[in-house]
């Protein structure tokens, strides 16, 4: 058999037409109409859920191919499904109340749950009829299904903390503890979380609100926010630091300088790894929903209004592949997230207690993240705490 | 008009060929430079409601900024710490400067090109190895715990860090600014104002320092606007304290998306780097300088 040899010209010719691909790649959205003549899913998408063994089998099972644009945060995604958006994608995802908003403009369309089978697999928790976040407001549509849930809890080091003052919110404020706290520098988190203390205190957490919706810590009254920022302004006091990512806060909890800070669990599990290995000499906990309540929020799939029902058949498809248990086991063993499809019986017991697999009763109340009700004001009570 | 044409054209013409070298920079100096300027100075006047912009055009953001406390606050912040860091950046950075150019030889360039150094990596790179010098977790403190002596708080997310970093960040365009200008120095006159009696200090407060003040001014020009505007150091170094005018704004045009009143910030700051400059430019006499070609007039 005759074989091509490698020679110079030819790998700079495949170079050339490999960088001339990448180069066009980033334009893939806007030249897709055309090559959506050929069966392939568009999915607008977080990119920790791209896990290659998911798209394999997604890929073989269907003969379509898997083509995906990677975003940052929910604001990004909506604004690309409404500058023409949905005819560039199949599949959208969103968390929090989103969804509601993306299906309430018509970007996506009604998610036929009944086309869903391994929704079985779904704690009832995260379904719509439990987690109504998943419908529209009247209840009559289905406009996501679910996928990774997250919290914002508290994460704690036993050995420093008593455990007399782990459970609420109020620990982020005691004196006994001061310069071993540490906050995330995002201002939503931040007065979101304290918000919640501060309608605690105020009394205001149950009572009726004006818009006639449950308390919401995005859409705090004025005087709860006069409430959040007294006591951000006392809490600042006490912190070490604000850490801008991860690995800085990883840092500071390893070395004993950090006793607890409020984060999104990855501190907590790297920790209880290490523990486990033996690597730390300090034990750790991490409080999903402090007594006062906690912020979480729970990623969706939706499918995009411009989707014909061809290619909304294939996103149902893709959905239903993604909520198979053996996928899902995958998904949070990749991602780190907790899920919303009980794999229990697939994991390892300390797995269970790492991914929050016993959790989700208390995932499924948690406050869901959504936007300020006045960025403007909000940014005002930040600067405010900030210049103090 | 063929080349051929356009060659004779432009040889007829030395201001066309001129025009056609100094077109393409100065086209992306424009687009790239004056036209986004433009935007901020637009912005400003415009109002921001739930991270969008609308061009109601009014002063509001301006009497924000100069009203609220907070901002005040956030501003003399920036401008203590640029003063402070600007002074020990001149302090530290001259005999290093003086020493390279007198006294360098034919190691200069190496020694010049040595403080360039730390640029080879990127900022967050070079705060991030700070950070695990002066961090509660890092080297200096670490090393003080091993041998039983608590760690330096002075230095874990305070304002003394932030300003250490600064420094650091900053001493190498002050050193290469005075180094530069010092090249051009006439050492020979030192020389002579010693044979006249001169003592070493007079001989440099009124020689040396005069006859350099443009490489001195350029550099404090250098480490003070960009100080003034860094958002980066008090951010990773500087703990909760630490907020200044530099970080404020950032977050204006990242996560809370006030885009009007951030950009009333940013012609804020260009407005006082630009007063900066011209408080400072009366100083300079190119004549005394070397940068004219001429020592002494």
């Amino acid at each position: 058999m005759k074989t091509r040899s490698l020679t110079r010209r030819s790998v700079l010719a495949g170079t050339a037409a490999a960088a001339g691909l990448a180069a066009f790649r980033p334009m893939a959205p806007f030249i897709s109409n055309a090559e959506a003549a050929a069966t392939k899913l568009r999915l607008l998408m977080w990119q920790p859920y791209a896990i290659k063994e998911t798209i394999a089998e997604f890929e073989s099972s269907t003969g379509a191919s898997f083509s995906p644009t990677f975003f940052d945060g929910n604001s990004e995604a909506f604004n690309k499904m409404k500058v023409g958006g949905t005819k560039d994608f199949d599949i959208v995802q969103a968390d929090g109340f989103w969804p509601r908003l993306y299906f309430r403009q018509g970007l996506t369309q009604a998610v036929d749950y009944a086309k869903l089978p391994n929704t079985k697999n779904v704690f009832p928790e995260f379904l719509p009829d439990k987690f109504t976040l998943l419908a529209d407001e009247k209840g009559e549509h289905n406009v996501a299904a679910p996928n990774c849930w997250g919290g914002y809890g508290i994460t704690v080091n036993t050995s420093k903390i008593a455990p007399e003052d782990v459970g609420s919110i109020s620990l982020l404020l005691n004196e006994k503890y001061k310069g071993h706290f540490s906050s995330n520098s995002r201002f939503e988190e931040n007065i979101a979380q304290m918000g919640i203390l501060a309608a605690t205190n105020l009394g205001t957490i149950d009572k009726p609100r004006e818009d006639g919706q449950p308390f919401n810590p995005y859409h705090l009254t004025d005087a709860e926010l006069a409430e959040t920022k007294k006591l951000l302004i006392a809490q600042k006091k006490l912190l070490l630091t604000r850490y801008q990512d991860y690995d800085a806060l990883d840092r500071l909890m390893r070395g004993g300088a950090i006793w607890a800070a409020p984060e999104f669990a990855e501190t907590y599990r790297h920790l209880k790894v290490m523990r486990a290995e033996g690597k730390i000499d300090f034990d750790v906990q991490h409080v999903l929903k402090p007594k006062e309540g906690g912020l979480g929020w729970v990623d969706t799939w939706m499918i995009s209004s411009g989707a014909d029902s061809e290619q909304a058949e294939l996103a149902l498809k893709w959905i239903n592949l993604y909520l198979s248990k053996e996928n899902f086991a995958r998904v949070v063993r990749s991602t780190g997230y907790g899920g919303t499809v009980d794999v229990r019986s697939l994991l390892k017991p300390e797995e269970i207690d790492l991914y929050f697999q016993e959790k989700s009763a208390d995932a499924s109340q948690l406050h869901m993240f959504d936007q300020p009700s006045s960025p403007e004001k909000w940014e005002r009570i930040w600067s405010d705490v900030e210049a103090s | 008009m063929n080349g051929m044409s356009l060659r004779a054209a432009s040889r007829r013409r030395p201001g066309l060929r001129f025009a056609a070298l100094v077109a393409p920079g100065a086209l992306f100096i424009v687009i790239g430079l004056m036209l986004p300027l433009l935007a901020i100075v637009v912005f400003s006047f415009w109002r921001t409601e739930s991270y969008e912009l609308y061009a109601d055009w009014s002063l509001d953001n301006y009497r924000t900024l100069l009203g609220e406390a907070a901002y005040r606050t956030f501003f003399l912040r920036s401008l203590v710490t640029a003063i402070l860091v600007t002074v020990i950046c001149l302090v530290c950075g001259w005999p290093v400067a003086y020493f390279i150019a007198r006294h360098g030889g034919r190691y200069r360039l190496l020694l010049v090109l040595l403080l360039a150094a730390p640029f080879f990596t990127g900022v967050i790179l070079r705060i991030a190895a700070l950070q695990g010098l002066l961090g509660p977790v890092g080297l200096i403190n670490m090393g003080l715990t091993m041998v039983g002596l608590p760690p330096i708080e002075a230095l874990m997310y305070t304002k003394l860090a932030a300003g250490l970093g600064l420094v650091y960040l900053f001493i190498p365009f002050m050193v290469t600014a005075i180094y530069l200008s010092l090249v051009n120095f006439n050492f020979e006159l030192l020389e002579v104002a010693k044979i006249n009696g001169a003592r070493p200090w007079r001989a440099f407060i009124e020689i040396t320092w005069p006859l350099n003040w443009i490489g001195t001014a350029i550099g404090m020009i250098l480490v003070f606007i960009p100080c003034l505007a860094n958002a980066v150091t008090p951010r990773f170094l500087g703990g909760p304290e630490a907020t200044s005018l530099g970080m404020s704004l950032a977050g204006q045009f990242g996560e809370t998306g006030t885009w009007a009143l951030g950009s009333a910030m940013g012609v804020f700051l260009f407005a006082v780097s630009l007063l900066a400059i011209f408080c400072i430019a009366p100083t300079i006499r190119l004549k005394r300088s070397g940068f004219t070609g001429t020592s002494l007039t």
